[in-house]
């Protein structure tokens, strides 16, 4: 999902890069201020692991394979401040080192996969683990379905960045991002929670306490956060979704299609591209939306159930294997 | 008349879970002296190095059980005996934690408040004198262990350190490493405390060796006449170093 | 092994090399924002920023062909995205500008990348008063990277040696215990580190 140079434009770049920059100010604010200074070499060496456990492989079909994005999985085993700094920390060295990621959609990347992704992944946990109540299911079932929503809200993120600029249409880029990140959510979801109950099965500590910020997070900072992905979501989603197709179709239009007839700029195209009933198509594309959410949901407690059905009354979960290896 | 360097007086120290980790542990070290700490694993060899400077709270004793130079290993006084006490981990890879070996080996001074010229200087002497001269540069993860290790001593060499505490210090070195690592401990004139499996290691560079077992002092003296003493040393779970039975050219 | 494949910064005593870290990022921020704002159809100025990039690769002596590879790796994801863009009025030329557009500064980027070291880049973003937390995260990111990644394929041999089954459900179970163990070791490593670092007079 990162995006390259030449994507975005100036004004969504700019955006999004003063959003990240607020995200990450708060972030290490709150680290500062509440993380165990034990634990802050933690930090930077869970962004080395991030980075590393994005490397394994997950086969799905013939070659291919799925992998770790790691946004959830911070945010369960570290808590969403450091979270938002790890991921940050990993976008900025595969921008550079690898240029993986363009240099002016830092800012967006940064939103997109250390803010959006964290804070929504952590939030829908937050909430579900309440819910559900606190055991080791629980969780497991919190994890797994705070995963999808993560990577499914940041791709949205992404796709109104991309709209927002005018590269592409909102009524392509949406339901192609939405869909195919509605798949990789699967598998993000599950790859977090097999992690995340292996880590259970070797330190049950460090799933079961509360993530290592010594205090509950405030009021404060959880409004800050939500006002900024808030933010986000008004300034790339809201004008793009909400049916200002014309403007935009009018500013793509003028702005690299010099000679272009003055003829009205809104149907023409339309006519050769528009999904038939696009009337209809907003609400059917929010059924189906929140289809895929009740189908993860139910994918991620049935993994949960899985893996804590066969553990022995009182013990540690054998699911998994546990030996330490080499 | 100079006091000793270390001076360890009934030190206990119990795990969190409970079992005893060290028991009365009595000894001093003079200064400029190097003395080895031997014993099986599980004898409290880390645990001991951790306390000379103060990383381990001993929390037995009302007085602190530790003196470095005649100062007490308490917490008014840590930043001080941190500066004094330069302690090697068994890992390198854990102490070289900065991204260049100039940044590491500044690392300790920069803490002390050293900046600018002093700075340059303390790094560059220390590089020296572990013969890693050229080497500010160079990443780390490029280094072989026995440079790693190398880079390390440079570290806590650069804070001035009068007292060295390294742990296993030739442990996984190999053959050329190990001798030179050898070398530079008998070039520096500072007291050490090497806590270490390796025998040879023992009587080629230290004048006293102490047998920790159990958490114990067992026995303690030159290491010759205590490593000549094989029922003894097998029952604590070394032996007799083959360098004392035969002549080795090193 | 690893480490140079995670470190694209190779020692040359180029020119280009020699500048101090902080000019060239000037350099390759001015070149980004440029080709970035300027029209999609501004031709004139893609070829005037394509030929100072050709210039500088050539005067910093970073072989053509490591340099074409790299580009090449990254294209595919490129081009990805920029398929999407196809779908709408005029997508060709939206294609088009933004296939340039990525391409420039991929190179720009990756020419960075070989001719800067990460730890002058650090150095530049800690003099720019980047928080001192962040920078610390990325040295120690940094740092510990090619260990981590060393240590990954390690348990993951140990574990395949020690295997009999095959097939997918285990070896997504085998992945994510690999993940467990690389975290709870890297936990502990991070203690060790901190332990360390007040060792020699960190104080928080």
């Amino acid at each position: 999902m990162h995006i390259p140079d030449g994507f975005l434009d100036g004004k969504t770049a700019v955006a999004a890069g003063a959003l990240a920059a607020a995200g990450l100010g708060i972030a290490l604010w709150r680290l500062r201020r509440t993380f165990p200074p034990r634990r802050v070499p933690l930090i930077g060496l869970a962004a080395a692991f991030v980075f590393a456990a994005q490397m394994l492989n997950f086969p799905v079909a013939g070659g291919t394979s799925g992998h770790l994005i790691g946004a959830v999985l911070t945010a369960v085993l570290l808590g969403p401040s450091a979270a938002v700094v790890v991921l940050s920390s990993v976008l900025i060295l595969q921008c550079f080192l690898f240029a993986d990621g363009g240099l002016s959609a830092l800012g967006a990347n940064v939103f997109n996969m250390a803010l959006v992704a964290p804070m929504v992944g952590f939030g829908v946990y937050a909430f579900v683990r309440r819910v559900a109540g606190g055991g080791l299911r629980a969780r497991l079932l919190a994890t797994g379905f705070g995963a999808w929503c993560s990577t499914v809200a940041a791709s949205v993120a992404c796709a109104g960045e991309l709209a927002a600029s005018g590269t592409v249409l909102w009524r392509v880029a949406f339901p192609a991002m939405a869909a195919v990140h509605m798949v990789i959510g699967v598998g993000e979801a599950a790859i977090t929670t097999l992690v995340v109950a292996a880590v259970a099965g070797v330190r049950p500590e460090l799933v079961l306490e509360a993530p290592l910020a010594a205090r509950a997070p405030r009021y404060a900072s959880v409004a800050a956060y939500g006002l900024l992905v808030a933010l986000g979501l008004v300034l790339f989603v809201v004008p793009v979704a909400s049916g200002w197709p014309d403007g935009l179709e009018r500013v793509a239009a003028t702005l690299g299609f010099e000679a272009k007839a003055a003829a009205p700029v809104a149907s023409a195209p339309l006519a050769g591209y528009v999904v038939p009933g696009l009337g209809r198509a907003v609400p059917s594309m929010m059924l189906a939306g929140a289809l895929g959410a009740v189908v993860a949901f139910a994918l991620a407690w049935l993994l949960a159930w899985v893996l804590t059905s066969r553990r022995p009354a009182g013990g540690r979960t054998r699911a998994l294997e546990t030996t330490v290896a080499a | 008349m100079r006091g000793p360097a270390v001076e360890v007086r009934g030190l206990t120290y119990r795990y969190a879970d409970g079992t005893d980790a060290l028991r009365d542990v009595s000894f001093s070290v003079a200064p400029g002296e190097r003395v080895a700490v031997v014993g099986p694993n599980g004898a409290g060899k880390s645990t001991l190095l951790l306390h000379l400077n103060g990383l381990l709270p001993e929390n037995v004793l009302p007085i602190p059980a530790v003196h470095v130079f005649g100062t007490p290993v308490a917490p008014p006084h840590l930043p001080a005996i941190r500066a004094q006490v330069g302690l090697l981990f068994q890992d390198p890879d854990d102490q070289l934690f900065c991204p260049t070996v100039w940044e590491d080996v500044a690392f300790g001074p920069q803490q002390l408040g050293v900046r600018g010229a002093a700075l340059e200087g303390r790094v560059a002497r220390s590089l020296e004198q572990v013969g890693l001269g050229g080497y500010a540069d160079r990443l780390p993860q490029h280094l072989s262990r026995g440079e790693k290790r190398r880079v390390c001593l440079a570290g806590v060499l650069a804070c001035e350190a009068r007292v060295l505490a390294l742990d296993e210090p030739t442990s996984d070195l190999d053959p050329r490493g190990r001798r030179e690592l050898k070398a530079i401990l008998r070039s520096l004139p500072v007291a050490q405390v090497i806590a270490t499996h390796d025998l040879e290691l023992v009587v080629e560079t230290c004048a006293r060796v102490i047998v920790l077992d159990g958490g114990v002092i067992v026995v303690e003296g030159p290491p010759a006449e205590v490593f000549a003493d094989e029922p003894r040393m097998l029952q604590h779970g070394l032996e007799t170093p083959h360098i004392l039975r035969h002549r080795h050219p090193h | 092994m690893s480490s140079r494949l995670l470190n694209p910064y190779e020692h040359r005593g180029s020119a280009i090399h020699r500048l101090p870290a902080p000019a060239k990022m000037a350099f390759v921020g001015v070149m980004v924002c440029t080709v970035v704002l300027v029209p999609l159809g501004a031709g004139m100025i893609y070829a005037g920023c394509a030929a100072a990039l050709v210039v500088v690769a050539a005067l910093s002596s970073v072989p053509a062909r490591h340099l074409a590879w790299r580009l090449l790796m990254l294209e595919p994801f490129v081009l990805g995205v920029a398929a999407l863009s196809l779908l709408q009025p005029e997508g060709g030329r939206v294609f088009a500008a933004m296939l340039v557009r990525s391409t420039l500064c991929l190179f720009a980027m990756v020419l960075l990348a070989s001719t800067t070291r990460f730890t002058d880049l650090l150095a530049a973003l800690w003099r720019l008063r980047v928080p001192a937390l962040l920078v610390t995260s990325l040295a120690l990111m940094y740092r510990y990277l090619s260990l981590l990644v060393d240590e990954t394929g390690r348990l993951q041999r140990a574990r395949r040696s020690r295997t009999f089954e095959e097939g997918r459900a285990f070896a997504w179970r085998s992945s994510a215990t690999v993940a467990a163990h690389l975290f709870v070791r890297t936990s502990e490593r991070a203690e060790r580190i901190y332990d360390a670092m007040c060792a020699r007079g960190w104080r928080t």
